[in-house]
């Protein structure tokens, strides 16, 4: 029966085809401005590296001096570490796999005389780095632990840099001058772009930001005295690169990975012997518990989700609510002229749940072509959206996922809108209506 | 066929109760035509109504087909109905967006058939009343008498034991109510019992037995439908 009742909502599309237009419309628009929201919200709060997140730990050692006054404590929450931790970390070995990073804008003069010099963004992370984020190579490879050892004058490009300098070639071998020094091209990536950019976060900006172009030695950046992006210092420092490598400047980011999530208890342990040691040597003034951050949970802290992102899918939410109220009007005054029908059915031998079947049926298609209209709404909208910003376009794209999600929403909205009118319509008395006839 | 004993119809409202039937009885045996006659308000309606399992009885029995009504859930009402019952309407109650072949279509649906034996028994029961070269055709494209054959087509379409007929010629002039009546009386030939409401008692006569209600009950049961002359007496 359910191809019947199909037909028959198909059919009813063409009556009264202005009514039928409003209410496609109510619902395409109420669904449209829901997906695009939540498109992007579920783009925003997605899981960037789902097979391993729970595998992948940030720590944070505060390392700030004691403040009595407690709203100042509260509101530090530095997010990086200081070069001595960073580098302490990464020599005591721990973790299945292990990485500092830090990030940086360099000059690149490219070989080619037709290219003119150009500023790229960068960053610095240990070898380690491309195994732990299962990071994609099209040519060669990460560099080796040698040249972490050496400090090696080696590079990674992202795809796009290589072909801006290269072309399509392979540059493996090749050499690129980074900084004023001669790099050699190790590898080439394939297009990654993890979103949000979760081994990089700071306070949430840059979650959605520009792929980085290439990669260097953590140690070959510090060879070569490279200055970090950001850097907050709480405490007088020496001055000079040196001075901030000895500093409590923090700077640098970290990431473990562990073998399984339960290895998560052990790194907690090192982490606090660790912090011991430290305060015993004068350091870590603070006695602040010394934090370990899974994926989602680092995505969390640094809250890559704003609550404006939260209460504009509310207020979308709300909208679609309205649209859903608007629609069941419509519906209420379609199927009240369709009572005669109702009762020509009935006597011609259907239920109630027949003719309930038969009416909800046809809402669902008037949703599911409210929910056609409202995905293309919604796909315009993405677009618009995208169009303001590089950051924007980064997170409004719809993906198979959210297309399923858009059409049973649509379906759903037009059943919840269907139950009143189509209940109604399955209250009328047969025999009163015809005989009205 | 159909026999209903010391029924009763009564509908309250806050401050009322109207009996439309009360000590009804009525036997309708295999085969027959019978007519059903009395003044506005005497309950034919409701008589009707409830024949058709479209209302529910308040006290008494009633047996359709050997199959007792009483207590029965709105699905098997409606199975029941669908299978056992044909209507025929006075506003003729075609669905008007729909087709003559789909306004047949539409009890078959309900009954469960599968497509090739609903095509054949729609192009049947059109062939049976004269229209099986427009079932394509909508109704409004359609005059009332053949409008009013349509219906019959439809009622028909899923051989029922019962054709309940309420005012079938009511809006149709004389020459198409003449014809549409003589369907109905080559309908019943064929073995169809037909239980028909008239106020037109040049029709009633033409049956096998009329029945005539006053005040929900049964006032005269006659082997014989009311001559001419008594329906100037009534």
């Amino acid at each position: 029966m359910f191809s019947y009742y199909f037909l028959l909502g198909v059919r009813s599309l063409r009556r009264n085809p202005a009514l039928t237009a409003l209410m496609v419309l109510t619902l395409a628009i109420g669904v449209a401005a829901s997906v695009a929201t939540l498109t992007i919200l579920h783009v925003m709060s997605g899981d960037p590296i789902p097979h391993k997140s729970e595998r992948l730990f940030v720590p944070l050692i505060d390392n700030g001096t004691p403040i009595p006054d407690k709203a100042a404590v509260a509101e530090i929450g530095d997010d990086k570490m200081s070069y001595i931790d960073a580098a302490n970390l990464l020599k005591g070995g721990h973790g299945e796999r292990r990485s500092a990073l830090y990030g940086f804008s360099a000059p690149i003069e490219p070989a080619r005389k037709d290219l003119p010099a150009m500023a790229a963004q960068g960053i610095a992370p240990t070898r380690d780095f491309f195994a732990m984020l299962d990071v994609p190579f099209r040519y060669g490879q990460a560099w080796s632990e040698a040249d972490d050892k050496a400090g090696a004058d080696v590079v990674v490009l992202s795809r796009a840099l290589s072909e801006k300098l290269f072309g399509s070639v392979n540059p493996v071998g090749r050499r690129l001058r980074l900084m004023g020094f001669d790099y050699q091209v190790a590898g080439v990536l394939q297009s990654w772009r993890p979103v949000p950019k979760f081994y990089r976060l700071s306070g949430g900006s840059g979650a959605f930001g520009q792929e980085d172009e290439f990669m260097i030695p953590f140690s070959s950046a510090i060879r070569h005295e490279t200055a970090p992006k950001g850097m907050k210092c709480l405490t007088d420092r020496e001055p000079g690169f040196q001075g901030q490598l000895g500093s409590e400047c923090t700077w640098i980011y970290f990431m473990f990975e562990t073998r399984s999530g339960a290895g998560r208890a052990e790194l907690q342990d090192y982490l606090d012997n660790y912090a011991a040691d430290q305060r015993q040597l004068g350091r870590l003034e603070r006695h602040a518990k010394n934090e370990l951050f899974d994926v989602m949970q680092w995505l969390e802290f640094q809250k890559v989700v704003g609550n404006d992102n939260r209460l504009a899918t509310w207020l979308a939410f709300g909208f679609l609510l309205l649209c859903l109220v608007n629609t069941i009007g419509l519906l209420l005054a379609k199927f009240s002229v369709r009572a005669s029908e109702v009762g020509i059915r009935r006597a011609l031998g259907a239920s109630r749940r027949e003719i309930f079947q038969q009416f909800l049926t046809e809402t669902a298609v008037v949703g599911l072509v409210g929910g056609g209209l409202g995905l293309s709404l919604a796909f315009g909208a993405l677009g618009l959206i995208a169009m303001q910003s590089e950051q924007l376009s980064v997170v409004a794209h719809m993906d198979w996922q959210m297309l399923g999600a858009a059409f049973a929403l649509s379906l759903l909205a037009a059943l919840l809108a269907g139950i009143l009118p189509t209940w109604r319509a399955c209250q009328v008395t047969p025999a009163i209506q015809l005989k009205s006839q | 066929m159909l026999n209903m004993t010391n029924l009763s119809k009564v509908y309250r409202t806050h401050m009322i109760e109207t009996h439309a039937l009360r000590g009804f009885g009525i036997q309708v045996n295999q085969g027959e035509f019978v007519t059903v006659t009395g003044p506005s308000g005497s309950g034919k309606t409701s008589f009707l109504n409830i024949a058709g399992l479209l209302e529910e009885f308040t006290s008494g029995e009633f047996v359709l087909d050997g199959v007792n009504v009483k207590g029965m859930d709105d699905n098997a009402r409606s199975r029941l109905r669908n299978e056992k019952l044909g209507f025929i309407f006075q506003g003729f109650n075609l669905i008007p967006d729909l087709s003559l072949f789909d306004n047949v279509d539409v009890p078959l649906r309900y009954r469960g058939f599968n497509a090739a034996e609903r095509r054949e028994r729609i192009e049947d029961a059109l062939a049976q009343v004269g229209l099986a070269s427009r079932m394509k055709h909508y109704p409004a494209e359609l005059s009332g008498g053949q409008q009013q054959r349509v219906a019959i087509a439809r009622a028909l379409a899923g051989s029922p034991k019962l054709l309940l007929a309420d005012e079938p010629t009511g809006n149709l002039d004389t020459q198409m109510a003449r014809d549409v009546m003589e369907l109905l009386e080559e309908i019943n030939a064929q073995g169809t019992t037909i239980l028909m409401v008239t106020h037109d008692l040049e029709l009633a006569v033409r049956a096998q037995r009329n029945v005539h209600i006053i005040d929900g009950q049964v006032a005269d049961l006659a082997r014989k439908a009311p001559t001419l002359f008594d329906a100037h007496v009534v």
